[in-house]
């Protein structure tokens, strides 16, 4: 794979459009705080009718501010606009906007039961008592809590409180679905658990939602797309396999995974790296065109001479044969993690390498070792100021 | 005491809620007395003791016993009882409504001079009731701030400092700070998200404030309502100061026992007093207690 074929940020690569769904669209928003924190860049958005948007970046860098535009409660500075399918929701406050929202914190009331809790804006808008009930029954069945009806919020653990405000949520089938950072409170395996109920629970209802994650492995199973951001802009926009094999900028590499890191050369169409060179047409994904700004690439010219800086995951390097090896080290730390057992290298990088071999492997602490790059699982970009700002920026 | 229930929001006080520690953590009967007898020495001497000592004083009046029922039937005692209850009540309530308010917008934002606004607000607490009454004369007596104001513009001196508006100003005053800080201490621990859960579900503003924020201040509210409460009821410095027309029952008390000596009858209405404050609260606590006590449990 290689990144022509990229999807350009705010570009349609979205391969089914599911029918049902709101289609939302922010177009030039940008937000500004009373305070004059700037917590958003101009930036437009789609979200396609059904489609599960991720939005994936640190903490800090506007993911929930995004969320808090679409549902209603902050406004895009003036000039930015925000439409529901036809409907022009930009000033339109939340109470209007019929949109579903799941907190971190579930934010489920305390002074009501499940049931209540979930019938609450069926009540507000007036749905007659036998339709009420019926729903709510449907909801709380659709969650598996139906036997928690009568509950009051304190006495649900965690995972069923999370439950509860889903049923909410979606109880009055709201135009969209906001979710932000719903799993973060729980521990790992429920974690993973609900993530998979939620996924299903998604493309089950057909709606349109946007997840907010800062967890890169969240994103990948759940985003239909994933939109990665840096420092209140976009810093990619793609499918998950776009995003973890094809990162526009070395920020995206780095924060879906790619935490090795080496410095290399690019010379005459190959990546040149102490002895070892490598045609740049064997390389999974190089980014040597001009500069790499705002996502915005153009990787067709790879006539560019100079320094690369190469990223690739614990696949990107592998233990081999002494006369097969490129490059040697030595192993600094060993953990095991069952399937396989993860190595620290020194030697090879400024800073350490880490990689993964067999777990019945016999290696110890101290081991020199011979290394064999996997051209296909490396990521390279061409160094220009901008790039390594945004590297540096994390 | 009732008091201190009302002021956790709970509805079944329980030794173990109040001291903090579950049963079985708890020490063996003999560590358990050991404990509990300098709090039982001190609520003796200081409480018990002088209380059974006033309601036997009633006894020995002219009409024995029976003098426990002057408060009902004197229309004298009787008009000052209901002045003093709705007085109380209307003092609470004033205070609950504007610092529910004051308190909420002061934990929600931040501006300039607001650590300045809650020292000023809460300064009160550090006032006795004579030094209250004495502002409120500065501010709406004979030579008062508000008289000066009104005679120069409208050539009247307007005077409200003596009547019933003095002295609910003088309670109201110091009844503020109080329950701000417990309004503030219940908002803070509000869940801003709770609101924002609610006007997602198409809430109105009205709504939000019935179903979320007042569920969320109630154990707040109930506590610094029911001090509140109870402290205008005893309230007796302001009133004194302000040489008040109207009698509020601490000043009846005084006057029955100063004056007239009639120390039976102020004895009674003493008891009458607490026993009648006592019931008010507990009325409260049984009417919305429940719903605080849900309140104060739930949550994240
Ligand atoms: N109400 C606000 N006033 C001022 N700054 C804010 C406000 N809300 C968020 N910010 C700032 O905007 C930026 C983005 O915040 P946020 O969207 O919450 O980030 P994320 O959800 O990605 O962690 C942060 O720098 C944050 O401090
Ligand atoms: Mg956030």
């Amino acid at each position: 794979m290689n990144a022509t074929a990229m999807a350009q940020p705010g570009s349609q690569t979205v391969q089914t459009e599911k029918t049902g769904g709101t289609r939302i669209e922010l177009a030039r928003c940008t937000k500004t705080f009373p305070d004059g924190t700037r917590a958003l860049l101009p930036f437009d958005l789609t979200i396609n009718g059904g489609e599960t948007l991720v939005l994936l970046g640190p903490s800090g860098c506007g993911k929930t501010t995004i969320l808090r535009l679409i549902a209603g409660l902050e406004f895009p500075d003036a000039g930015g606009k925000i439409t529901f399918g036809e409907d022009d929701v930009t000033r339109q406050s939340i109470e209007k906007r019929r949109v579903g929202m799941v907190f971190q914190s579930y934010a489920l009331f305390p002074n009501m039961t499940v049931a209540e809790n979930v019938a609450y804006g069926l009540k507000v808008q007036k749905v007659e008592r036998r339709e009420r009930d019926e729903r709510v029954r449907a909801m709380l069945e659709m969650m598996h809590i139906d036997m928690l009806a009568d509950r009051r919020i304190d006495q649900l653990s965690g995972g069923q409180r999370q439950r509860v405000a889903l049923a909410r949520a979606i109880a009055l089938r709201p135009r969209v679905l906001l979710l932000d950072e719903p799993l973060t409170a729980l521990d790992a395996k429920l974690r993973v658990k609900l993530r998979t109920e939620i996924n299903s629970l998604l493309r089950k209802l057909g709606i349109t939602a946007i997840y907010v994650t800062h967890d890169q492995e969240e994103a990948m199973a759940l985003g239909d797309r994933i939109v990665v951001m840096q420092k209140g802009a976009i810093a990619q926009i793609g499918t998950p396999r776009e995003i973890y094999r094809a990162p526009l900028s070395p920020f995206v590499a780095d924060f879906v995974g790619a935490s090795n890191r080496l410095d290399g050369r690019i010379e005459q169409n190959s990546l040149v790296l102490g002895d070892v060179k490598i045609s740049l047409d064997q390389i999974g994904h190089a980014m040597t065109g001009d500069p790499i700004k705002n996502g915005d690439s153009n990787s067709n010219s790879r006539s560019g001479q100079g320094l690369a800086d190469i990223y690739f995951r614990a696949d990107g390097l592998a233990i081999c044969a002494p006369d097969q090896g490129q490059i040697r080290g030595r192993v600094e730390a060993i953990s095991y993690l069952g399937e396989k057992s993860r190595l620290t290298v020194s030697g090879i990088g400024e800073s350490v390498i880490t990689l993964d071999v067999d777990p019945d492997f016999q290696i110890a602490i101290g081991d020199d070792i011979h290394c064999r790059f996997n051209p296909e699982r490396l990521t390279v970009f061409g160094r220009y100021p901008d790039a390594r700002n945004a590297a540096q920026a994390m | 005491m009732a008091l201190q229930n009302l002021g956790e929001g709970r509805s079944r006080p329980s030794f173990s809620r109040y001291f903090g520690v579950s049963r079985s953590a708890m020490a063996s009967p003999a560590t358990f007395m050991a404990l509990m007898a300098p709090g039982v020495a001190i609520v003796a001497a200081f409480f018990l003791i002088p209380l059974v000592l006033v309601a036997m004083e009633v006894a020995n009046g002219p009409d024995g016993w029976a003098t426990y029922l002057v408060i009902l039937t004197n229309a004298r005692y009787f008009e000052s009882l209901v002045q003093t209850l709705l007085m109380s009540a209307g003092v609470t309530v004033v205070a609950l409504i504007l610092c529910g308010i004051v308190g909420m917008f002061l934990v929600r934002n931040r501006f300039a001079g607001r650590s300045v606004l809650i020292g000023l607000l809460t300064l009160p607490l550090s006032f006795p009731g004579t030094v209250v009454g004495f502002m409120v004369i500065m501010l709406a007596g004979r030579q008062g701030a508000v008289g000066g104001i009104s005679n120069a513009l409208i050539g009247e001196k307007i005077v409200f400092a003596y009547d019933i508006a003095g002295l609910f100003i003088g309670y109201l005053y110091f009844s503020i700070p109080r329950v701000i800080l417990a309004v503030m201490a219940s908002a803070e621990k509000l869940d801003p998200q709770l609101e924002e859960a609610a006007r997602s579900l198409g809430a109105p503003r009205w709504r939000v404030v019935r179903d979320v924020i007042l569920p969320g201040l109630m154990p707040g509210l109930i506590s610094s309502g029911a001090i509140c409460f109870a402290t205008a009821m005893g309230a007796f410095g302001t009133a004194f100061t302000l040489a008040t027309d109207i009698d509020v029952l601490p000043m009846v008390i005084y006057t029955e026992f100063t004056r007239n000596a009639n120390i039976a009858v102020a004895a009674a209405l003493s008891i009458a007093l607490g026993v009648i404050t006592w019931l008010c609260l507990s009325a409260v606590r049984f009417l919305v207690g429940e719903k605080a006590d849900v309140t104060t449990r739930g949550g994240a």
